[in-house]
């Protein structure tokens, strides 16, 4: 590890000013520490500056406000998981936040850390393999050991997105304030891109730009499932999030996000089309409409369990959103 | 649902056995509170000051040869001291084809990073494969033959406390801390390295932090190389591996291929067949021998033929019963699959295979625990959940080791127990002060281990479930010894008959009046006294008696069958190992082999690229292990029957584990899983009708 220097400003535009500071090199911006350690402890990155916005704390981490979640960037994935109000009127985002990794990491991570988290490929986090997200010439994973890649996207690269959070907060009309920039905020569904849009990141953030707020509507009828091989600490093989619009027990409407299939958080908007007019009741139907999640499916090598398991992941989210029995 | 209300312990009362032994129900782990606090110093905590830091040079790839490496460069870095290679060919990742030494770790690592070594990668072969098998003509008298295929991966033993030495180097004298198995053995070669005779040096190893078998490597590469650099420079030297190393060029758990051409009856009897396997054994040239058949079950004449098939991998090391847990899951699935191509309960199959009657006993007790009657059979559930039961048997002999013991009471009162071979986290410090206090008759807290230490009476490597069986020997001869001189010279003091004289909680007893305190006998020594004991067939005869150890675990699961996760409700660990010397580290042992044996069957996999042979998984993160909320409510059950002596014990609870696990699978989905891990995409292959 090389030397570096460490900056702790008082806010966020502080450590967006210093992010494009021109003095140096490679400044990184440091919250939790979850992912920016392991990339220093793996040697993926030599930072010249870290800047550490852990202390920031201008908001308290979580608040109402017009109808809307506010959440610091700051906030821990425990104290999200733990907020009643959340719990209750957007359950997807409590639930995705619990069921990341363990109680440890949970305490320390945060909301913007955790979006912002680079993806968990066995080759790209491996220093030594220069793959395309390292300035490389190829996806060792696409000939190679890709059991837990994507089964969506054209590459070239076949990372899944790594964040849960970001699975739950995209049923929810999420969007992401900055500080930095002459834009106020971005989307949550424009924060991320495809590889073929650029392989050296996962999102669409400025030089400069900080994400200092999460803003999410509440989705009282929602949930998010998780299958995991290992049940500690491990990341989902495949996952989903699943709001409604129920009129009894029939879906007047329905937003479906699949995660860990693809390099970006995956909207399935013809599965929430073809969901609405389904009675929860009609099981065939129900199963149906979740089977078209899979539709422009393209598995590798090892990963065509993921089409198995994709349409069980969205048919139980949305179960669960409904506080139906899940396993039946 | 799981059943919370059976029992989970046999009664087992604390009372002196007729074989001399007694046992302790309550006490806990002595060194249990400095583990957990940090406060237990492991080799890899001591850093000795100036001293040496040093590390291989290794390959990153399966199979290449380096065809330029700037040594120059590296050798120039601030703080590098050496820059040695001894070869440029690298056959798996992790081959070490040279070392650096440094003034720091910090130097070590921009040493590494100047090297620039450029390489040139090579065809790497990953894994065993699926060579062919020939087998013989079908075995007379079966009505029907099954013929099956089993595999296991790669296992890494994954020791918290990596693989490597710290040597306190003093001039003209030196201790080595070792993270080994093997107090003693760990002196071998280092002598050499030193250049000093072993009058000079000596090996300390309070603490180990896992080793499986995996430490049971003499002074082992990380040592000599340490030990080299020590001599060299005169100054302290330390070497350990880093998380990756270890899961690289430590040994591991070599994979294998089970494949069986089995004869079998209309009832279930099964007449004989071929049994071929071979062993993954990466670059080394043995030892991935399978177990299997195991002796334990009647299964006619089996024609058994092994072979070892090397590819780009690092090369096997002993690893907790090595070859048997391979072994048992390929024999127990079988047994389970012929029991459902009959008709049969299994638990009835295994009552009429298995040859021994006290085990049929224990599978009676395990089926009562489990809820063996709430099995349903195989195939024939349709839910989402599937509710699996399974079983599995394990044995182990006992096998004789040489052993020294010491015991002295000091003029303070104390008792101190001397014994130079290791506690490798079985409890073995803890055992050792139980048999003490319990063959002298003083409480508990009064004794006080010396372990784990070359100038301390010899004992042997923790290899095969040896150490406490043996060393428990000499040491309740010692405490014999000394008891006797001790209560002469205290007789002689109160002018009474030595004979006359008893040690009952500490007090000296003269038929049922105390004569004197421990604290006023111990005083009136004047010095301290001793006594010695050796593991000896005397020995043997007089505290133990022949006899092995044997076990049946019983597990209870549901199969999401949707989604082919498996969730583990129980495992009920049935195990005998004679007499128990102290309960609570026994269980641990237990359980401890439980989880390791769980998280074979269902995560652990060492898996190398198979393109460039490099492995992708050198971390705690990819490279799987069962985490808190994978555990089952586990239930050991320490088995008395009539069994005396102390009986091995640290190896024989993983062995049943993963074949019971996959016999559960295979009843609760009605195909069988008959490749380890368990993983859910092989789960649901097996569900959907294909065999994973």
């Amino acid at each position: 590890m090389k030397p570096f220097s460490l900056a702790r400003p008082r806010d966020f535009a502080g450590a967006g000013k210093l992010a494009k500071d021109r003095r140096f090199r490679l400044p990184v911006i440091k919250a939790g520490g979850m992912d920016v350690v392991d990339h220093l402890k793996e040697g993926l990155i030599e930072p010249d500056l870290l800047i550490d916005v852990l202390r920031i704390d201008d908001q308290p981490e979580i608040r109402e406000a017009d109808g809307a979640f506010h959440i610091h960037a700051n906030a821990t994935l425990a104290n999200i998981a733990a907020s009643r109000s959340i719990a209750r009127r957007a359950p997807v985002v409590a639930q995705c936040c619990a069921s990341a990794a363990t109680p440890q990491v949970r305490n320390v991570a945060t909301a913007a850390g955790n979006l912002l988290q680079r993806p968990r490929c066995w080759y790209y986090r491996n220093s030594q393999f220069d793959c395309l997200k390292k300035g490389g010439h190829r996806c060792f994973a696409f000939d190679g050991e890709n059991a837990y890649h994507a089964i969506f996207g054209d590459g070239p690269c076949h990372i899944v997105h790594p964040s849960n959070l970001a699975i739950g907060l995209s049923v929810c009309n999420a969007s992401v304030r900055l500080t930095g920039s002459d834009r106020d905020a971005v989307s949550l569904a424009d924060l991320f891109h495809m590889p073929d849009r650029g392989l050296l990141s996962e999102h669409n953030l400025k030089t400069g730009e900080v994400v200092t707020e999460i803003h999410f509507e509440p989705r009282s009828t929602s949930a998010f499932y998780a299958i995991k091989h290992k049940q500690s600490f491990d990341w989902p093989l495949v996952a989903a999030a699943a709001a409604l619009e129920l009129d009894g027990d029939r879906i007047e409407s329905a937003t479906v996000t699949a995660g860990a299939v693809a390099p970006v958080p995956w909207a399935l908007p013809h599965v929430g089309e073809a969901l609405v007019g389904v009675s929860l009741d009609d099981d065939t139907a129900l199963r149906r409409a979740c089977a078209t999640s899979t539709r422009d499916a393209r598995p590798m090598s090892d990963n065509e369990y993921k089409v198995r398991l994709l349409p069980v992941a969205i048919r139980r989210a949305i179960l669960k959103a409904a506080g139906r029995e899940v396993m039946s | 649902m799981a059943d919370r209300t059976m029992p989970s312990r046999s009664p087992l009362p604390n009372r002196p056995m007729n074989d001399g032994i007694a046992m302790s129900d309550d006490a806990n782990r002595l060194d249990g509170v400095a583990k957990v606090t940090g406060s237990a110093k492991y080799g890899r905590d001591v850093m000795p000051k100036n001293g040496v830091f040093v590390s291989f040079i290794r390959c990153p790839w399966g199979h290449a040869q380096a065809r330029s490496i700037d040594e120059e460069a590296a050798s120039a870095v601030a703080g590098v001291l050496e820059v040695e290679i001894t070869g440029r060919e690298g056959r798996y990742h992790g081959e070490p084809i040279g070392h650096i030494a440094a003034e720091s770790l910090a130097a070590l690592r921009r040493a590494r990073s100047a090297l620039n070594i450029e390489w040139d990668p090579e065809d790497a072969d990953t894994e065993i494969g699926s060579p062919e098998a020939s087998h013989d003509d079908d075995p007379d008298g079966a009505d029907h033959v099954l013929e099956a295929v089993y595999t296991t991966p790669v296992q890494t033993h994954s020791s918290l406390e990596t693989h490597g030495t710290s040597i306190d180097h003093m001039g003209d004298r030196a201790i080595i801390y070792a993270s080994t198995q093997g107090t003693f053995s760990a002196r071998e070669g280092m002598d050499r390295v030193l250049g000093m005779p072993q009058s000079r040096f000596k090996v300390v190893c309070e603490f180990v932090g896992g080793g499986f078998g995996s430490k049971l490597n003499g002074a082992g590469k990380e040592g000599l190389t340490a030990g080299r650099i020590a001599a060299k420079y005169g100054r302290p030297a330390w070497l350990f591996c880093d998380r990756a190393e270890e899961h690289l060029d430590t040994g591991n758990r070599p994979s294998s291929r089970t494949h069986v051409r089995i004869g079998y009856r209309d009832d279930g009897t099964i007449v004989g067949g071929s049994v071929r396997t071979w062993g993954g054994v990466g670059v080394a040239g043995g030892g991935g021998g399978v177990v299997m058949p195991s002796n334990r079950y009647d299964l006619g004449r089996i024609r058994k033929q092994h072979a070892d098939v090397r590819f780009n991998g690092g090369g096997p090391r002993a690893f907790r019963a090595p070859g048997h847990p391979q072994g048992a899951f390929a024999e127990e699935l079988m047994i389970d699959e012929v029991a459902t191509a009959t008709g049969r309960d299994p638990l009835e199959l295994r009552m009429k295979l298995d040859r021994e009657d006290e085990r049929r006993s224990m599978y009676e007790l395990g089926a009562r625990l489990i809820g063996w009657k709430r099995r349903q059979p195989t195939g024939t559930q349709a839910s989402v959940l599937r509710r699996g039961f399974g079983i599995g048997s394990t044995s182990w002999n006992r096998f004789p080791a040489r052993a020294d013991a010491e015991v002295v009471i000091h003029p303070d009162a104390s008792v101190e127990v001397r014994t130079g071979s290791q506690d490798i986290g079985t409890g073995q410090r803890t055992a050792m002060a139980i048999v003490v206090a319990r063959q002298l008759g003083v409480p508990l807290d009064v004794v006080h281990v010396s372990i784990g230490d070359s100038s301390l009476p010899a004992g042997p490597a923790s290899g095969g479930s040896v150490t406490a069986t043996n060393t428990s020997l000499a040491m309740l001869e010692a405490a014999d010894n000394l008891k006797e001189t001790f209560l002469e010279r205290i007789a002689a003091q109160l002018g009474v008959v030595a004979g006359a004289l008893k040690i009952r909680e500490g007090d000296i007893m003269q038929d049922d009046r105390r004569m004197m305190t421990w604290q006023e006998a111990c005083a009136a020594l004047g010095s301290a006294v001793s006594g010695r004991g050796s593991r000896s067939r005397r020995s043997d005869r007089q505290y133990s008696g022949s006899g092995h150890s044997m076990g049946v675990q019983f597990v209870d699961l549901e199969v999401d069958s949707e989604t082919g996760v498996i969730h583990l409700n129980r495992i009920v660990a049935i195990q005998s190992c004679g007499r128990v010397i102290c309960r609570k580290t026994a269980e641990s042992q237990i359980i401890g082999g439980v989880i390791q044996g769980l998280s074979f069957a269902l995560f652990e996999d060492k898996l190398l690229d198979r393109n460039t042979g490099a492995m992708v998984n050198p971390n705690l993160e990819f490279y799987r292990i069962a985490g808190p909320a994978d555990m089952p409510k586990i239930e050991p059950v320490l088995w008395e029957g009539n069994q005396t002596g102390i009986r091995p014990l640290g190896e024989p609870p993983t062995i049943p584990t993963a074949g019971a696990i996959a016999c559960a699978v295979f009843n609760a989905v009605g195909s069988p899983v008959r490749d380890l891990p368990l993983r859910p995409d092989r789960v649901l292959d097996a569900i959907e009708g294909g065999r994973s």
